[in-house]
């Protein structure tokens, strides 16, 4: 394949005006203290309802809205539309129990989901359980932004025609490195800025792409048509159709159960939660909550535009010439379809669309590590200049781990990375969002039921082939429930399993009188909104001492 | 989710925010609701259209919420400076 080089060009000025920006952030609204955990790994905790909105835009909408859910339509139909629904019930979600949990977090400085849990039960090893499973769970997601920007850079002709493994993800590992360096240098400031790039970049494709594109093809009633003489035909490897236009009704359960447990795991997500501890202010969350919504039409648009690939001559031919990886009919319609230099563009808003969330993900992940790990077990005295230090490093490795994920884990769909990321995130639900409402729950009582899930959840996903493809694990994410004989996500599955052994066990504990903790939190704090000028108090872990924890000035 | 009496007005409020919540929720929620293929808007049916007209409906209905949510805490609260300390920041 050979690479155009107009379209390689305006990637690489655009990439390159990306990484001076990412490293120029480091300026941006600097502070007097940097080398606060709050300045690195919160931005200051400053950010206001335009700066949140990009910023929680840029964490939400990444590889997964660009690449993997086009490439699930591409392939799939309808049941890639759960994608939609999903992203339309996760704001009413978020609007009920977000606001709380920034309350509580800016009270008390957290700055990871496990700083909440730790605060509220008094619970170590239950703190220690939501920073693990965080960290865990980011890494598939990274791992699908990597997948992303492979698919554009193996359209591109970049590296991929190259037999050598090195060669062949050179490309990829600069990139990366780069990511690397001005997160490390700029900490959540440079995504933030890097966002309003990225999003520009992202309205532009997409509003050109859905006026454009299927004019060229030959129109709606043309692409719908396409579709489902794709989709109804039968695929010689599984014996079954395609898909379908229409959801079937065997399909339901999965939909809906995959698209409630995928809105109930996004403020999870240690970084969503990043994106929302950065925030000024309480109003700042519940404005956004209202204004996020615009980004899901574009989600929307983008699905539509897997129906799009199908009926644009050559893309289908070029998918199975290419191992039949759906992740890459996009980026093939876009370099047939537009003049070299819009394909440009449209190449890199999805590297930078996925360079923005992996930088985030890395960040939180970080900062988990750092609070929760190793502040927690190893320097209970830790500066905040050490603090910010170890995130920094800790940013590296995490992003080393989503390598690990791109290598070992089956890619057909890469949608599934984040499926997978999903049955993990999602049992921090009871411990985080229960909490925020109520300390009936016993700590212990949460934690057993956490490990179950966890257990349960990761067996399960192993055991699941990819369609068509025996003796391949992580292949799928919904199996089906033996009680209701219905498909389900087993995230879903796994949560109510979970909440089911909290609220037993809990009842045990409490008629043994199992000691339950102490908790630092006041009912008014869920709902306090601190001026912004109130500097957040410094993050002390809890338990450990005042005094010690406050002995460090920067 | 109120801590300390709160007053009748307030408890509409959320009353009425957990209906707008629910709907915005239910409505791509259940499925069998909207998994057909007529009537079709232009080439659209009705699965796709339906999906993408809930986007811009939630949208509103969660500015609703933000609205009534506000609203009735500037309403409810004295003092030019709610603080969270003294929770009179409740209804925020």
């Amino acid at each position: 394949m050979s690479i155009n080089w107009v379209s390689f060009s305006i990637l690489l000025i655009l990439f390159a005006i990306v990484a001076l920006v990412g490293f120029a952030a480091t300026r941006w609204r600097r502070a007097e203290d940097m080398l606060h955990l709050n300045e690195w790994g919160l931005g200051g905790r400053g950010f206001g309802t335009f700066v949140t909105w990009f910023l929680l835009g840029g964490d939400v909408y990444t590889a997964y809205t660009f690449i993997a859910v086009p490439a699930l339509v591409f392939g799939t139909g309808s049941a890639g539309f759960f994608t939609l629904s999903y992203t339309i019930m996760v704001y009413p979600i978020a609007f009920i129990f977000l606001p709380r949990l920034w309350s509580i977090a800016r009270v008390h400085g957290y700055v990871t989901p496990a700083d909440f849990v730790r605060g509220r039960y008094g619970s170590r090893g239950l703190a220690l359980a939501v920073a693990f499973t965080g960290i865990l769970a980011v890494m598939p997601y990274i791992a699908l932004q990597l997948v992303g920007i492979q698919a554009v850079l193996t359209v591109m002709g970049i590296g991929g025609s190259s037999s050598n493994a090195f060669v062949k993800d050179l490309p990829l590992i600069i990139a990366f490195l780069v990511l690397a360096g001005y997160t490390f240098v700029s900490g959540l400031r440079a995504p933030a800025l890097i966002a309003f790039i990225k999003d520009t970049l992202i309205y532009v494709m997409i509003i050109v792409a859905i006026i454009y594109i299927p004019a060229r093809v030959g129109g709606w009633h043309h692409i719908f048509g396409v579709a489902n003489t794709h989709l109804t035909s039968t695929n010689p490897k599984t014996g079954k159709p395609n898909g379908s236009l229409i959801l079937e009704p065997v399909g339901y359960w999965a939909f809906a159960t995959t698209a409630l447990g995928s809105a109930l795991a996004l403020f999870m997500y240690p970084h969503n939660i990043t994106g929302t501890f950065a925030a000024r202010r309480r109003n700042v969350i519940r404005r956004n909550v209202a204004a996020l919504p615009a980004y899901s039409v574009v989600l929307g648009l983008i699905a539509l535009l897997g129906y799009v690939a199908l009926a644009t001559p050559g893309v289908t031919d070029q998918v199975k010439a290419h191992d039949a990886n759906a992740q890459l009919a996009l980026p093939f319609m876009f370099r047939d379809m537009f003049p070299s230099w819009f394909a440009g563009i449209a190449f890199s808003a999805v590297v930078i669309g996925a360079l923005v969330p992996a930088a985030i993900m890395s960040i939180a992940a970080a900062n988990l590590f750092c609070r929760n790990i190793w502040v927690e077990y190893f320097r209970p005295d830790a500066s905040n200049a050490e603090q910010t230090r170890v995130a920094q490093t800790a940013s590296l490795l995490v992003k080393l781990g989503a390598l690990m994920f791109v290598l070992f884990v089956n890619t057909t769909y890469a949608i599934q990375l984040q499926l997978l990321g999903g049955i993990w995130i999602v049992q921090t639900f009871p411990a985080i969002v229960a909490g925020l409402y109520t300390r009936w729950f016993n700590r212990w009582a949460l934690l057993i039921g956490w490990a179950v899930a966890m257990v349960w959840g990761t067996i399960e996903a192993y055991r699941l082939p990819s369609p068509g493809k025996p003796g391949t694990h992580f292949g799928a994410s919904s199996d089906t429930l033996p009680l209701i004989g219905h498909t389900v996500y087993i995230g879903l599955t796994g949560l109510v399993m979970n909440l089911i052994i909290a609220v037993l066990l809990t009842w045990l504990f409490n008629a043994l009188k199992v000691p339950v903790g102490t908790d630092e939190t006041q009912p008014h704090q869920f709902v306090a909104d601190p001026e912004p000028g109130a500097p957040p108090p410094i993050p002390v872990i809890a338990g450990v001492g005042h005094e010690t924890g406050a002995a460090d000035s920067g | 989710m109120a801590h300390s009496g709160p007053t009748p007005r307030r408890t509409g409020v959320w009353v009425l925010i957990t209906v707008l919540v629910l709907i915005s929720i239910l409505g791509t929620l259940i499925v069998p609701i909207y998994a057909r293929s007529s009537p079709y808007i232009g080439a659209f049916p009705f699965f796709y259209w339906y999906q993408l007209l809930w986007v811009p409906f939630v949208a509103i209905l969660m500015a609703i919420c933000y609205l009534v949510s506000t609203h009735g805490s500037r309403s409810s609260t004295s003092g030019p400076v709610p603080s969270g300390r003294d929770g009179s920041g409740e209804a925020r």
